[in-house]
C-alpha cells in the first residue's frame, strides 16, 4: 500500500506558518525549547486542562485538518515521551506522600491528546496512541498504514509531538531537545502515486541525530528528493516516491 | 475509485500469559472457570492509608538477563514470565522467516512507571535516582523495545497506550501489519504493572472500591486493580484460532467516564461483527469490559441489548484477575482463545461471572454465564473500552473443521 500526504501542518516556536517552515526546510536552525502555540479554537475548559505537548499536538492537528477532516479521520498520536513530565510531576507529590489531583492524572495518559482530539473535534473515528523510543516517527507511519488499511476509503490523521524531558531525566536520553509538532493528512494513494515504505534490519548503532526524525520527513517532503530514511537502533525504514 | 482491503488469515498461533490466577495457561484455566476469586488479595502498599483488594502476580519474576539490564523492571519481568512458553515458536520462526521479518506490538499503560516510583522515592531521600533506575524502564516505547532485543528481532517494534483498549488495540494493529505484509509474524500482547500512580489517581477518581470488584451488581461500588501480561505469536497461517474481527471508535463524550447511552460501545460491537462478517446471533460468547463501575456496566449492557436480540452468554473476568488495565484487551482474549482451546466435541466452555448475585434489575438484561456452563462453539468476542473514550472490541474464531 502507497500512501499520500494531501496535508500538513508543523509548529515550532517562532515557525508559526508555511513560508517559515519551508525557510527551515532549507536551512534547518536550532528549535527553541520551549513555546505555546495557539489553541484558541479549543473551549477555555479543554484549553485549561492541555498539558504543554497536548497544546503542541491539538495545534497542528486543527491546522491539518477541515471540518469535515477533523470530525472523520482516525488518528494516530506519536510521541515517545508523551506526558511524562506531568507523570513525574505525580511521582514527586506520591513521594511526598500527598493526593494526586484526579484532573491531573487523566489528563497524563499516554492517549490524552487523542481523548482531547475527540472530544473537540467531535471525531468518533478509530484511534491509536503509540511510543516507540529512538522509532517512534517510523511505527507512527506504520500504525497509521494499519488504519489506513482497515478503512481505504477513510483518512488518517497522524499527529507526532515532543516537549524536552523534566530535567531528572534529561541527561538520561541523547536526543535534541526541542518543542515541537508535526500533523500529516494521509490517504491511500492510487497506483504509483504516494509515497511507498519497506523496512530492512541493521546491526550498526544509530548516530545522534541532529533534528527530530519527523521534522527531517518533514524535509524530505517539501523537496524533490525521491528516497528518505531512517536509522534506529534496531531497524531502517526507507521511503520512496 | 474502490480500494478493496486485502485480507489475509490471521492465526493466534501461541499464548503466553501471567496474572493473579497463575503463572501460565494450564494454571490459569482451571481457576478460571471455576470463579476462583481468592487469588486477589489485600494490598496496603499501594495507596496511603488505605487498604484495597488487587489482583497481583505472586512469587518471584524471572531475572531480566543482564545485558538487557537497563530494562530491568517488573512489567518488563512480567512480559519475560509470559514470553517463557512461546519462546521455542519464536525462535523457529525468527530462522525460518529472518529477524526483520518478526514484529513487536506491546499494549500498556504503565509501561515501568513501578520502578521510576521506586527511583522517585529514593531521590527525595538522597537527591540521586538510584543506580538500577534507566529511561529505557519507563519510557512507554521500553516495553516492545525489550521484547525485541529479549528476542533479536529486528522488525518494527512499538508500544500502543490507548489506556484500558491497549491490549486489544496490539492484536488488532498485528493482524493488520501482516496483511499489510510489513512482517510475517508479529510478538503481540500487553503488560500492566500494579502501582502507586494508577491505583492513586483512579483511586482520585473515585472508582476503586474497596471490597472485590462486582460487576452487573445493584451493589457494585467499583474495580479493582490487577497486573499481569498476555502475549501472542500472531502468524498469517490458516490453521488454528483466528482473529477474524476488529471493531474500534472515540467517545467523543469525556476523558474518564464513558458516553452513558453507550453509544461508542456499540459501534465497536458492531464494527468488529461487521468486519468478521458475522451477524450477531453468531456470538457464543462475549467477554464483558465489565469493570464494576456504575456507569460502564449500565453503558455497556444497553448497548449489548440493542445489538442482539437475544444476547450471548456473558461474563466478566475482572472479579478473577483484577482490571490489568493497558493489558487487560490481551489478556481477556487470551481467555477467549483459552476457552476455544479447551472446546470439545463441539461444546465451548465458558467463564463464569463472580459476582454477589444480585442482578441490577436497572441494567439491559444480559445472560450471565453460571459456574460450569458450556455453549455451543461459535465465535467469541472481548470488549475493552478505555480512559480518554477509546474502545476496541475483538472477535475470535475457532479453527474451522
Amino acid at each position: 500500500m502507497r500512501v499520500r500526504v494531501r496535508r500538513h501542518a508543523a509548529w515550532a516556536a517562532g515557525l508559526e506558518d508555511a513560508a517559515a517552515w519551508a525557510r527551515w526546510c532549507a536551512n534547518p536552525k536550532e528549535l527553541e525549547r520551549g513555546g505555546k502555540p495557539d489553541v484558541a479554537f479549543l473551549p477555555a475548559l479543554l484549553r485549561r486542562r492541555c498539558s504543554p505537548l497536548a497544546r503542541i499536538m491539538l495545534h497542528v492537528a486543527f491546522h491539518c485538518c477541515d471540518a469535515d477532516e477533523l470530525a472523520t479521520a482516525s488518528t494516530v498520536f506519536a510521541s515517545r515521551h508523551g506526558n511524562i513530565n506531568e507523570s513525574i510531576e505525580m511521582l514527586e507529590q506520591l513521594a511526598r506522600g500527598q493526593g494526586l489531583s484526579p484532573t491531573l492524572f487523566s489528563h497524563s495518559v499516554h492517549n490524552a491528546q487523542a481523548g482531547l482530539f475527540s472530544i473537540a473535534a467531535h471525531n468518533r473515528a478509530a484511534s491509536s496512541s503509540i511510543a516507540a523510543q529512538d522509532d517512534t516517527f517510523g511505527c507512527a507511519w506504520l500504525e497509521a498504514m494499519t488504519l489506513l488499511s482497515r478503512d481505504p476509503q477513510g483518512r488518517c490523521l497522524l499527529v507526532i509531538g515532543e516537549v524536552p524531558l523534566a530535567p531528572v531525566f534529561a541527561d538520561l536520553v541523547d536526543e535534541p531537545e526541542a518543542s515541537y509538532g508535526l500533523a500529516l493528512l494521509l490517504e491511500v494513494a492510487s497506483g504509483d502515486d504516494g509515497i511507498g515504505v519497506s523496512l530492512a534490519g541493521r546491526s550498526e548503532p544509530r548516530r545522534p541525530a541532529r533534528w527530530p526524525d519527523s521534522l527531517e520527513f518533514l524535509r524530505f517532503l517539501c523537496s524533490d528528493a525521491n528516497r528518505f530514511e531512517l536509522a534506529s537502533a534496531l531497524r531502517r525504514t526507507i521511503w520512496e516516491r | 475509485m474502490q480500494l478493496p482491503r486485502v485480507r489475509s488469515s490471521c492465526a493466534l498461533a501461541g499464548l503466553g500469559m501471567v496474572n493473579a490466577l497463575g503463572r501460565h495457561a494450564d494454571e490459569i484455566w482451571p481457576r478460571l472457570v471455576a470463579a476462583d476469586t481468592t487469588h486477589i488479595t489485600a494490598r496496603d502498599d499501594l495507596i496511603p492509608d488505605r487498604k484495597l483488594l488487587a489482583g497481583a502476580v505472586a512469587g518471584a519474576l524471572p531475572r531480566i538477563p543482564g545485558a538487557l539490564r537497563h530494562y530491568d523492571c517488573r512489567n518488563n519481568a512480567m512480559t519475560l514470565a509470559a514470553l517463557e512458553p512461546l519462546w521455542d515458536a519464536i525462535r523457529e520462526l525468527r530462522s525460518a522467516v529472518g529477524p526483520e521479518r518478526v514484529a513487536v506490538v506491546m499494549g500498556t499503560s504503565t509501561s515501568g512507571v513501578h520502578d521510576a516510583e521506586i527511583a522517585i522515592r529514593h531521590r527525595e531521600r538522597t537527591g540521586l535516582l538510584g543506580p538500577a533506575f534507566a529511561y529505557d524502564q519507563l519510557e512507554f516505547g521500553g516495553v516492545a523495545g525489550f521484547v525485541a532485543q529479549l528476542l533479536e528481532l529486528q522488525g518494527p517494534a512499538y508500544a500502543i497506550s490507548t489506556a484500558c483498549s491497549s491490549g486489544a488495540r496490539a492484536l488488532a494493529s498485528a493482524r493488520s501489519l501482516l496483511e499489510l505484509g510489513l512482517c510475517d509474524a508479529v510478538i503481540a500482547g500487553a503488560t500492566d504493572t500494579l502501582c502507586g500512580l494508577t491505583a492513586n489517581g483512579f483511586s482520585a477518581l473515585q472508582v476503586v472500591s474497596s471490597e472485590l470488584t462486582n460487576p452487573c451488581s445493584v451493589n457494585r461500588r467499583g474495580l479493582t486493580l490487577g497486573e499481569g501480561s498476555a502475549i501472542f505469536l500472531v502468524t498469517r497461517e490458516s490453521q488454528g484460532i483466528q482473529l477474524v474481527g476488529v471493531g474500534e471508535s472515540s467517545e467523543a463524550y469525556h476523558m474518564s467516564a464513558p458516553d452513558p447511552d453507550g453509544a461508542g460501545a456499540e459501534s465497536s460491537m458492531r464494527g468488529a461483527l461487521a468486519d468478521a462478517g458475522l451477524e450477531p446471533d453468531r456470538i457464543a460468547y462475549l467477554n464483558l469490559h465489565g469493570t464494576g463501575t456504575a456507569k460502564n456496566d449500565a453503558m455497556e449492557c444497553a448497548a449489548i441489548a440493542r445489538i442482539f436480540a437475544a444476547p450471548p452468554p456473558c461474563s466478566s473476568t475482572k472479579p478473577l484477575v483484577g482490571h490489568t488495565l493497558g493489558a487487560a484487551g490481551a489478556m481477556e482474549a487470551g481467555f477467549l482463545w483459552l476457552a476455544l482451546h479447551h472446546a470439545s466435541g463441539g461444546r465451548l466452555p465458558l467463564i463464569p461471572h463472580a459476582f454477589d448475585g444480585a442482578l441490577d434489575p436497572e441494567l439491559a438484561p444480559v445472560p450471565l454465564v453460571a459456574v460450569g456452563a458450556e455453549a455451543p462453539l461459535g465465535p467469541v468476542m472481548s470488549n475493552s473500552f478505555g480512559f480518554g473514550g477509546n474502545n476496541c472490541s475483538l472477535v475470535l474464531q475457532p479453527q474451522a473443521t
